[in-house]
Order: structure tokens, then sequence, then C-alpha cells
């Protein structure tokens, strides 16, 4: 309901069909008046007429004349009228009408109907000589009869209106929504990092399609920079490599040339430096390299239960070498169609994250296991891992935690291990509980179609 | 030893060039594809080094015709960064050994000494010998001075990998080739790491450390 309550779309589709009611009803009343008025005129000028005829009488033939003419029309053709003839003492002596002496002019007076009881009616009474009356009356009950069919009749237009109004709101609504829900589910899709995805155009180029054409072309655009970007990144790494690499050969010919032992250490640490940044750019270049795509044709059957007992025997030494412990949890064979040393160099990633980030004592146990349809190789640790709000954000490139400042490092590390998890079309979830625990979920091999991940 | 170099890059050429000229080698510099098959074809080279990416005749394409012309010298393509697919098929053409441009010259040297000194082929062997250790390849016992060290397998492989090349040096690159079968810097010091546990299993009683470092360079142990 308060879904309902706070939609715009709703909200809209509501206040028209309730302001199509309104007018409804508006018109109903101004047709209901025009016929009440209507209908009472001329009802008047009948009475009138009658009135008019019955003294033509009266003035002819005198008070005999007129009761003759009265008893004439009572008799003859039914024309719902009514007529009363009264003395100057206020007795009836003439016509049916049964009421009693109404003073001159126009009235609503009540008789006595011999079929239905007591009535109200329109009448006229008009005076006579030598204090006679004529009192010539219409039975008002055709008009309320008529009050009442117009009344029903729009109050039944105006409920149907409603309800027709109102299951409208909830289509009109509810397609509104609809629409609008597509587009709204594209952008999270995006949002949560999938750049090549567009809103579903329809074929009727409506408002919504122009909607969605818009924002794709937006889309493109970001796109296109974000390609562009990556491409600058990953050019100027490439053509940074090839001058650093020559100054990185000279100083390496200088250490051979340099006596002094200070001096040899400043070469040696100048030799330290551009291999570093060489590192940088080629860890920039590998993630390119991955980001292409290309790498899939020539994916095999790796045994990640096996990598992950033979990185864990490498890096248990390291480990200690840090003060920490390294286990591994690993049994059995489970096969992922993947690049060996692409998924090794996403676990050595995650392992020396686990061994830089971590306080002296902790624990770092590394495995792999099968799941439903996943093989799954965590790194945990019982250190104090990465808030949950910055989760997303280590996978980014060049993003290092205040935390880490001080340690050595790129901010390219988790970076790489994303691209070569998007690259296996692996996830990665975080995890923390006791501790912390990366994981990577490798769709798993199936052993019936080798090649059946593509 | 007699050496070719097919290397479009002028600079990289003259680099190359004149360290191994430094080191005593004879070099020959090309910088075409067609001319490195010609002259790889018509004399007789110790070794070749050959750039992937050649004008005239690519670097895999010349490997593939000298081996078909019954050229047996080692072969060592360079290739540019992020082409592991070149690496595999430089391999496959019958290329002995790549390295990934841009690279250190210490790096060149090992491999080029590496590759110079390779036992004939189809000589199988079984012990390896030098500074007074002994590993016998069939048991898998290692004895140096006739004690027996236990070895893990890294380590066990490590001193293999030394011994096989003993008097040479052999890089952190190349041992992570050979042991780990990594084909990419790990950027971790697991090398390190394993060497100096090896070191210190070596050295235990306080004997003389027969495993030299060179900084930048890589690892060594003495002939004799």
């Amino acid at each position: 309901m308060t879904a309902i309550i706070r939609s715009a779309a709703y909200r809209m589709a509501f206040a028209v069909s309730l302001a199509f009611a309104l007018a409804t009803s508006l018109l109903g009343a101004a047709v209901f008046y025009a016929a009440h008025a209507a209908f009472a005129q001329e009802m008047d000028a009948s009475i009138e007429l009658a009135a008019k005829g019955l003294m033509a009488e009266y003035r002819d033939d005198g008070i005999d004349g007129l009761s003759e003419a009265i008893l004439q029309r009572e008799g003859g053709s039914p024309d719902a009228l009514g007529y009363a003839l009264f003395d100057p003492a206020g007795k009836r002596v003439g016509g049916n009408l049964n009421t009693g002496m109404p003073a001159l002019g126009w009235h609503t007076i009540n008789f006595i109907d011999p079929v239905e009881g007591p009535d109200p009616a329109r009448a006229m009474v008009t005076p006579l000589s030598g204090g006679y009356r004529l009192v010539v009356a219409a039975d008002l009950e055709p008009l309320d009869q008529i009050d009442r069919t117009i009344l029903t009749l729009f109050a039944a237009a105006f409920a149907a209106l409603l309800f027709i109004g109102l299951v409208g709101a909830l289509v009109f609504g509810g397609y509104l929504r609809a629409r609008l829900a597509r587009i709204e589910g594209t952008a999270k899709e995006i949002i949560a990092g999938d750049l090549s995805r567009r809103m579903v155009m329809g074929p009727r180029n409506d408002e919504f399609d122009r909607v969605a054409a818009s924002l794709n072309g937006m889309l493109d655009r970001i796109a296109s920079l974000v390609t562009n970007l990556r491409q600058v990144t990953s050019d100027l790494a490439h053509d940074l490599r090839t001058p650093l690499a020559r100054l990185r050969n000279q100083l390496e010919m200088l250490q051979g040339q340099v006596g002094s032992d200070d001096r040899r250490a400043a070469v040696d640490a100048a030799v330290e430096r551009a291999d570093e940044v060489l590192q940088l750019f080629d860890a920039i270049l590998r993630i390119s390299e991955l980001e292409e795509g290309s790498l899939r044709s020539r994916f095999e059957h790796v045994d990640l239960c096996q990598l992950m007992r033979d990185l864990g025997e490498t890096h248990a030494p390291l480990a200690e070498d840090a003060g920490k412990t390294l286990s591994t949890k690993s049994h059995g064979h489970c096969i992922v169609e993947g690049d060996r040393e692409l998924m090794a160099q996403a676990i050595i990633n995650l392992i020396e994250n686990a061994l830089r980030h971590t306080p002296l004592g902790t624990a770092i146990v590394i495995g792999a296991r099968r799941a439903l349809n996943e093989v799954v190789a965590f790194v945990r640790d019982s250190g104090p891992g990465i808030a949950e709000a910055e989760r997303e954000r280590v996978l980014e490139r060049f993003v290092r935690l205040e935390e880490a400042r001080s340690t050595p490092g790129h901010g390219l590390g988790l970076s790489l291990v994303k691209a070569i998890a998007d690259a296996h079309h692996a996830r990665i979830t975080m995890f923390a509980k006791d501790g912390f625990e990366v994981a990577l979920r490798f769709p798993a091999a199936s052993a019936s179609h080798p090649s059946g991940l593509s | 030893m007699r050496i070719l170099i097919a290397e479009d890059d002028a600079e990289t050429a003259e680099f190359v060039e004149r360290g191994l000229r430094e080191l005593g080698h004879n070099v020959a510099v090309v910088g075409d594809g067609s001319d490195a098959l010609h002259l790889g074809l018509g004399e007789s080279f110790d070794l070749l080094i050959l750039d992937r990416m050649l004008p005239g005749l690519d670097g895999v394409s010349v490997v593939r015709r000298l081996r078909a012309g019954d050229v047996g010298a080692p072969i060592l393509i360079l290739t540019a960064l992020g082409k592991i697919e070149d690496r595999v098929e430089g391999l496959d053409a019958g290329a002995d050994d790549y390295l990934v441009k841009p690279f250190s010259f210490s790096e060149l040297a090992a491999r080029v000494n590496a590759l110079g000194r390779r036992p004939p082929p189809r000589t199988i062997v079984t012990r390896l010998f030098a500074a007074g250790i002994e590993m016998d390849l069939l048991s898998r016992e290692v004895r140096r001075d006739g004690k027996i060290i236990p070895l893990q397998p890294r380590e066990f492989q490590l001193l293999e990998q030394l011994l096989r090349h003993a008097g040479e040096f052999v890089t952190r690159t190349m041992l992570l080739e050979w042991v780990w079968d990594f084909h990419f810097d790990p950027q971790t010091k697991i090398v390190e790491t394993h060497i100096s546990r090896l070191r210190s299993k070596l050295n235990e009683g306080g004997l003389p450390d027969p495993i030299e470092t060179v900084r930048g360079v890589g690892y060594r142990i003495r002939a004799q």
C-alpha cells in the first residue's frame, strides 16, 4: 500500500481519475437543475393554461358554468391536474381535489390522494367574484420521479466512472511503474559494475523509448570515455616502459663500474626503484590484456585444489618469516576451466595481502572446495579484514585504504585479482566472521562438457 | 660463443650486442627476419636470439624454418609483454627459451649462458655434484661432505637447478620458471625465502655458504 502511495505514477493516475469523477458530478448537478427547472416551468404553464380556460367558462356562464367545466375536465381526458372550487365560507363546492382552502397565488399544497393518501402538489389559486376561489393543482410526484431518475443515473455514472478510474489508475500506474522499473533495473546493474548493459527499447518509439535511447547514448559516451581512460593508462604504461627499461639497463651497467660501497648501494637502490615502477606498468598492462578477454581461448582444465596445496606449501615459509602462520585446507581434486598461472597470480596476490595487512601472529588458511556449481578458492585470515563499505572499492585500480598507506604496494593487486576473476567468469566474495575471508568462486568445469563454459 | 642477434630496434640490438661482446662472445646482428633466416641457415652459430616481431619474416616463422632446415642450435625468442600466446607459439615452433621485453642484461646473459652450456641431448644425468654437495636424482638424496641433508621438495628442486648450472648465474626469473612453472613475476619473495631455507639447511653446523648471491643478478653455486 505504501508502495502505491509513494509511487508518482499511481498518484498521477489517481488524480486524473478523481478529476474525471468530479467533472462528471458537476455535469450531473447542472443537468439535474436544468431538467428540474424546465419541468417545473412546463408544469406551471399547463396549470396556468387550464386556469385560463376555466376562467373563460366562468366569465361566460358564472359559477355554475365553471362547476360544469370542472366536472367535464375531471371526467374527460385525465390531464394529471386537480381542481377545487371554494365558496366564500371556505367550503369546497366543486372539483375532486381534496384539500383545505388555500391562500391566493402560487403554492405547494397538500391534498389527499384517493389512492396514495396525502400528497404535495403545485397549485394556483385564483380569486373569483363573491369570495369564491378556484384552485388548479398538479401533482408533484412526476417531478420528484424525474429528479430521482436523474440523480440515480448520475450516481450510477459517477460510481462507474470512479471504479473505471481506479482500475485504470492501477493498470496505468502499474504500466508506468513497470516501464520505469525496467530502466531502474538496468541502471542498478550498471551501478553494480556492468557498464556494457543497455536500456531495453520498445518498438513504439514512445517517450520511454526516447528516454531509454538518450540514456543509452549517454552510457555509450561514458563507456567510451572509460575505455579511452583505460587505453590511455595502458598506452602510457606501454610507452614509458621502454625508456624506463633502458634507464634501468644503464643503471645496471653502472653497478659493475662503481667502486665505492655507498655509491654502489645508491645505484642498487635506484635499480630497485626502477624495477618497482616497471612492475607497476606490468600490472597495468596485464590488467588491460585480461580485460580484452582474448585469453579464454587458451584455457585448460586446472586442478584448483592441487594448485592451492602447491601455493600453500610455497608460501608457508613466507608467512613464517613474517611472524604469521599459513596452513592449507584443500582435499582431493577440483577442476576448473582456466589459466593455471593467472589463477596462481590471483591467489598469490590475496595471500600477499593477508601477509601484508595483518598483525603479527595472524593465522592464514587457504584452500579450495567444491560447492554446488562452483569451485571456491579462499584465503582466510584472523586479521581485522576490510570494512564492509570499502569492499567494492578495494577492487578498483590504484585504491589503497588509509590503513595500508604505510605498507608497500601500488594499489593494483586486488584490481588484478578482479580482472583475473572476471576473465574466468568467477565471482569475488568477501566475508567477515572470526576474521576475514576472500573467496574466488569459479564455475565448475563439467566433466561432460570440457569446454562448455564459454 | 658465436651468437646471432635478430632485432629491428636498433637501440635494443646495440645494448645486447655491446653487453655480449663485453662477455667475450662473437656477435652478428641483423635487423630483418629473412636476413636472420639466411644467416642462420648459411653459417654456424652456437646460439640465436630472435625478436618475435621482425620485419620481413616474423621470429616464430624464422624458428620454424631454421628447425626445418636442421639447425639445432639453441634459440632464444624475445617477446613484448602481454602476449602470452607468443611465448607458447615460439616454444611450439622449436625455440628453447624466451624473454619478455624489456629485460635486464643480466637476465639475458644468464639465459645465454644456460642455453650455451646445455648438456647434449639424450644424456641422462642421475647424479649432480658441486661445491662438496652431492645430489642423487634417483634416490632424491642430498649429501654435503657425506652427511645427508633432508630437504623439502621445493628446496630440492632449487638446489637441483643450481647444481645443474653450477658455475653460472641463475636468475630469480629462471628459478620461478624452472621450479614453480611461473612465467610471471608474482612480486613476492618466494625465491628469496626458499633459497634462504635451503641455505640454512646446507650450512648447518657453521659450514661455508656454497650459494653466492649477487643483487639484481641471481644465484650461483661454485663449480668445484
